[in-house]
C-alpha cells in the first residue's frame, strides 16, 4: 500500500488538495504571524494548488462510473472501525471544487479588502483553517470524518465571525452562532450515534445503500433521519435555528462571502446531498425537510423585503436559497439540489463580494446611505451587483433561472399543489427583494427615503448612526464609534442600543442587531492610502467579481454536462423523471417579473416613495424587522427555561444538596466533638493520676500472675 | 560497689514517688513538668546501678539517650507552656477548659 500511493495521482492530488491549507495554517499561527504580506502569500499559494488539484480530480474523474474510495484505519475498537481517508465521487468533487474555486477568488479579494488590517495574518490563518476543514469535510468517506471537519468548519467559523473581537457586538455575534449551530450538531451527534449502534459502522456509502432498511426497523430510520436533519437545520441556518445567520454579517465581508453564503452554510445541504437515499427511505423526515425548507424560505424572503442593511438582506436571501433547495432536496430531485447548491455559491460569493466594495469605499451597510454617497459610480461592482441579483432572482439566462426551474420542477412532481405554491411565491419574493436593493442602489432618492422612512416610525438615525464623514486619518474610523457604541451601553444590552424595539426587549447574545452598519471597520484600512494604492486596491477587489460575475453568466448553460455528471452519483435510486410540465417555466418566469415590476414601481419609478408596500403596515413591518419575534422567543426559552428552570435547578442542587452534604459533614463533626467533650474533665493531672493508677494496678496484676 | 545496690533501690523508688506527687498533686504547669524530670531521673539512677550491679554497659548507653529525651521534652513542654500562658494568662492547669 506504501509504495501504491505516491504513484497514485488521483490520491496524491486529494492529499495534496486537502494538506496544504493546513500546513498553511499552521504554518502561519507558528512561525509568520508578524509578516502579514508572507501569511498572505503562503495560505493563497496553498489554495491555489488546492484549486489546481480539485479541477484536475474534477476534469480526471468527469465520467466518474463508481465512487472512489481511499481509508486508511484511524480508531480501532471492538467491531467498530473507523477509518479516515477520501471518497471521491461527483457530488463531493463538485463540492470540492466550488470551495476551493470560492475560496481562493476571497483570498485574493480579501488582499485588498483587509489591507492594513492588524489581524491581518490572522484573518489568513483562519481562512486556510476554514478551507482544510472544509475540503475533508467534502471528501469524507464516514459520518465520523465529516462530524469532526464539520465542527472544525463551525470552529472556523466563530473565529471569522468574531474576527473583530475587540467589538462587543461581533463577539457576541460569534457566541450566538456558536451556541445555535451547537443546538444542530447535538442532535446531528445523536442522529449519527444511532445509525452507528444500529448498523455497525458509519461508512456513507453503506448508509446509502438499500441494505440500511434491513438493520433498522421504519421508524428508527426516521428518527435518526430526523436527528441528522436537525444538525443540517443549525448548520444551514433554517427555520427553528436561523437567526443566527444574519447576526454572522459581523465579521468580514469575505468572510460573509465564503463562509455564510456560499461554503459553510451550504454544508448542511451537502450533508443532506450525502445521505440522499438514506434521507428517501424516509417518508416523513422528507416530508418535514420540505416544510422547514418551505417555510424558512418564506420567513427569511419577508425579512429580506424590510431589512436596510445590505449584508443583512443578503444573508437573509442566503437562508431563503438554502431552503429552497432543502425543498428541492425533499421533493426528491437530487440534481436540482446539488444544482442550485452550485450556481448559488457563485452568484452569492459575487453579490456579497459586491457588497464588500461598497461597504469598503463608503464605510456603510446601509443601501440607502450608500445610494446616497453615489454606489452606482463604482461601474464594476454595480454591474455585477446586477448580474448576481439578476441571477438570485432567477432572469433567464443567468445561471439562477437554471437551477430555481430544476427545483420548481422537482417540487411539481409532487403529489401535494401547496409545496408547489410555497415554492412560486418564495420565487415572486425572490425577485421583490432583490430588485428592491437593485432599484434603491440604482436611483438614490434621499429625501424621500428619509421621509418614508420616517413615516414608519423607524428613522434611519436611530437604525444607524449616521456615520462620521470620511475619515483621512488613517486609522480605522469606525474604532472610537464602536468603541462609544459599547461603553455607553450597559453590559448585556450592548448589541441593542440602536434598536428602536430594545426596551424591555430581549437582551444579551439572541440580540445582536445589524451587523456592520453600526460600526465596524472595515472601511477604514484603506483610508490612508495613496491614490495609486486605493486603484490598485480597487482592482484586487474586481477581479474576483469579474470572474465570479462569469461563472454566474455561464453555469446556467452547463446544466445538462452537470446532469450526465452528477447522474452517476446515485444509479441505484430510481430519481423521479422530472414531469416536463411546459406551463412552469413560464408561470415562474411571469412571477419574477411581477416581482422586479413591484420593485419598479416603489423604488424604481421616477417618482417612487422607496417604500415598500410592507413598510405601510406596521405591525407586518415591525413583525418582519424583529425577524418574527424568534430573537425575542429564544430570549424568553433562555429566561424563563434555562436561567428560571434549569440553571435555578442546578444552582439549588449545588447550594442545598453538594454544599449542603459537605455542610452537614462539618456539622456532625463538630456535634460529634461536643458529644464527647462531655467526657473531658478539663484537668489534666486528674488524667494523669488516672494513668499512673491503672499502671500500677496493671503491673501488680501482671507482678502477681507471674 | 560501695552503696549497695537496694539502697539505690530505695533512694529511686523514694524520688520516683517524689516527681509522681509532684506532677499530679501541684497546680502548676512547670512544676508537672519538673515532676516528671524527676521521675525520668530516678529511672536513670536505676539504670546505671544495674549497669554497675551486672557489669553490663547497656543501662549507661540507656541513660545518655533518656538525657536526650529529656531535654527535648524540657524544650518543647516549656515552649508549649509559654504558649499557653500567653492564651489563657495562667499556669493553672484547671484554666484550660476550652474543650468543656
Amino acid at each position: 500500500m506504501h509504495t501504491a500511493w505516491t504513484q497514485d495521482a488521483t490520491l496524491l492530488a486529494a492529499i495534496l488538495a486537502t494538506l496544504l491549507p493546513f500546513l498553511a495554517f499552521v504554518l502561519i499561527m507558528v512561525a509568520t504571524r508578524s509578516w502579514p504580506r508572507l501569511s498572505a502569500g503562503l495560505s493563497i499559494a496553498a489554495v491555489t494548488v488546492s484549486l489546481g488539484c480539485a479541477v484536475f480530480l474534477l476534469e480526471a474523474h468527469w465520467n466518474l462510473e463508481k465512487p472512489i474510495q481511499y481509508t486508511a484505519r484511524w480508531l480501532v475498537s471492538g467491531d467498530i472501525n473507523i477509518p479516515l481517508g477520501y471518497l471521491l465521487d461527483p457530488t463531493s468533487l463538485l463540492m470540492l471544487t466550488t470551495v476551493a474555486l470560492i475560496s481562493f477568488l476571497i483570498q485574493v479579494y480579501s488582499l485588498g479588502y483587509m489591507a492594513g488590517d492588524p489581524g491581518f495574518s490572522r484573518y489568513y490563518a483562519f481562512l486556510s483553517l476554514f478551507v482544510w476543514a472544509m475540503m475533508c469535510l467534502a471528501l469524507a468517506p464516514n459520518l465520523f470524518q465529516l462530524y469532526i471537519f464539520w465542527e472544525l468548519v463551525g470552529l472556523s467559523s466563530y473565529f471569522l465571525i468574531g474576527f473583530w473581537y475587540e467589538k462587543f457586538s461581533a463577539s457576541q455575534a460569534g457566541k450566538k452562532a456558536l451556541v445555535m449551530t451547537r443546538v444542530g450538531d447535538v442532535s446531528l451527534l445523536l442522529g449519527i450515534l444511532l445509525v452507528l449502534l444500529h448498523l455497525g459502522n458509519l461508512n456513507i456509502l453503506e448508509i446509502d445503500s438499500p441494505e440500511v432498511a434491513a438493520h433498522m426497523s421504519p421508524n428508527l430510520l426516521t428518527l435518526s433521519a430526523l436527528l441528522i436533519f436537525g444538525g443540517i437545520i443549525g448548520k444551514s441556518a433554517q427555520f427553528p435555528l436561523l437567526t443566527w445567520l444574519p447576526d454572522a454579517m459581523e465579521g468580514p465581508t469575505p468572510v460573509s462571502a465564503l463562509l455564510h453564503s456560499s461554503t459553510m452554510v451550504a454544508a448542511g445541504v451537502y450533508l443532506f446531498e450525502r445521505l440522499f437515499p438514506f434521507f428517501l427511505l424516509s417518508p416523513v423526515a422528507m416530508t418535514v425537510g420540505l416544510a422547514i425548507g418551505a417555510v424558512s424560505m418564506l420567513m427569511a424572503a419577508t425579512m429580506a423585503m424590510v431589512s436596510r442593511d445590505m449584508k443583512q438582506i443578503l444573508a437573509y436571501s442566503t437562508i431563503s436559497q438554502l431552503g429552497f433547495m432543502i425543498m428541492g432536496l425533499d421533493a426528491g430531485s437530487f440534481f436540482s439540489g446539488v444544482f442550485h447548491l452550485t450556481t448559488h455559491a457563485g452568484f452569492k460569493a459575487l453579490l456579497f463580494l459586491c457588497a464588500g466594495v461598497f461597504i469598503h469605499k463608503y464605510a456603510t451597510n446601509d443601501i440607502f446611505e450608500l445610494a446616497r454617497q453615489g454606489g452606482r459610480s463604482l461601474k464594476i461592482p454595480m454591474t455585477c451587483t446586477l448580474i448576481g441579483a439578476a441571477a438570485l432572482a432567477g432572469i433567464p439566462p443567468l445561471s439562477g433561472f437554471f437551477s430555481k426551474e430544476a427545483i420548481l420542477a422537482g417540487l411539481a412532481d409532487l403529489s401535494n399543489p401547496v409545496w408547489l405554491a410555497a415554492g412560486l411565491l418564495g420565487v415572486f419574493l425572490t425577485a421583490y427583494y432583490a430588485f428592491r436593493l437593485i432599484f434603491i442602489l440604482l436611483f438614490p432618492r434621499t429625501a424621500m427615503a428619509l421621509a418614508g422612512a420616517a413615516k414608519v416610525a423607524i428613522s434611519p438615525k436611530d437604525r444607524n448612526p449616521p456615520w462620521p464623514p470620511f475619515e483621512k486619518g488613517g486609522n480605522r474610523p469606525s474604532s472610537p464609534f464602536s468603541y462609544g457604541a459599547t461603553n455607553t451601553s450597559p453590559f448585556p444590552n450592548g448589541g441593542t442600543k440602536n434598536s428602536p424595539f430594545s426596551k424591555g426587549g430581549p437582551r444579551g447574545i439572541f440580540t445582536v442587531k445589524s451587523a456592520e452598519a453600526n460600526a465596524h471597520g472595515p472601511g477604514g484600512p484603506h483610508s490612508g492610502h495613496a491614490a495609486g494604492q486605493h486603484r490598485r486596491v480597487y482592482w484586487v477587489m474586481a477581479w474576483p467579481l469579474i470572474i465570479l460575475a462569469g461563472i454566474t453568466v455561464m453555469l446556467g448553460f452547463l446544466q445538462s454536462p452537470l446532469e450526465t455528471f452528477l447522474g452517476h452519483q446515485y444509479p441505484a435510486v430510481a430519481l423521479p423523471e422530472a414531469a416536463h410540465i411546459v406551463w412552469l417555466p413560464y408561470l415562474a418566469l411571469i412571477l419574477t417579473i411581477g416581482g422586479v415590476g413591484l420593485a419598479w414601481a416603489e423604488f424604481g419609478r421616477r417618482d417612487a416613495r422607496q417604500v415598500g408596500f410592507v413598510e405601510r403596515i406596521p405591525v407586518l413591518y415591525r413583525l418582519f424587522t424583529e425577524r418574527w419575534y424568534l430573537d425575542h422567543f429564544y430570549r424568553l426559552l433562555v429566561d424563563r427555561v434555562i436561567d428560571r428552570g434549569i440553571a435555578t435547578l442546578f444552582f439549588e442542587n449545588d447550594n442545598k444538596v453538594i454544599d449542603g452534604s459537605i455542610d452537614g459533614m462539618c456539622k456532625g463533626t463538630v456535634a460529634m466533638g461536643r458529644l464527647l467533650a462531655f467526657l473531658n474533665s478539663a484537668m489534666i493531672q486528674y488524667r494523669l493520676l488516672a494513668t499512673f493508677a491503672v499502671l500500677v494496678l496493671l503491673s501488680l496484676y501482671l507482678f502477681l500472675k507471674f | 560497689m560501695i552503696v549497695p545496690f537496694g539502697h539505690v533501690l530505695l533512694l529511686a523508688g523514694v524520688l520516683f514517688l517524689l516527681g509522681l506527687f509532684c506532677a499530679v498533686a501541684r497546680r502548676n504547669l512547670i512544676m508537672m513538668v519538673l515532676g516528671v524530670e524527676i521521675m525520668l531521673n530516678a529511672a536513670s539512677i536505676v539504670f546505671v546501678a544495674a549497669a554497675l550491679h551486672w557489669k553490663q554497659l547497656e543501662g549507661q548507653v540507656f541513660v545518655l539517650f533518656i538525657l536526650a529525651v529529656a531535654a527535648t521534652e524540657v524544650s518543647v513542654g516549656l515552649a508549649m507552656i509559654v504558649y499557653a500562658y500567653r492564651r489563657t494568662g495562667s499556669f493553672d492547669p484547671g484554666a484550660y477548659n476550652l474543650l468543656q
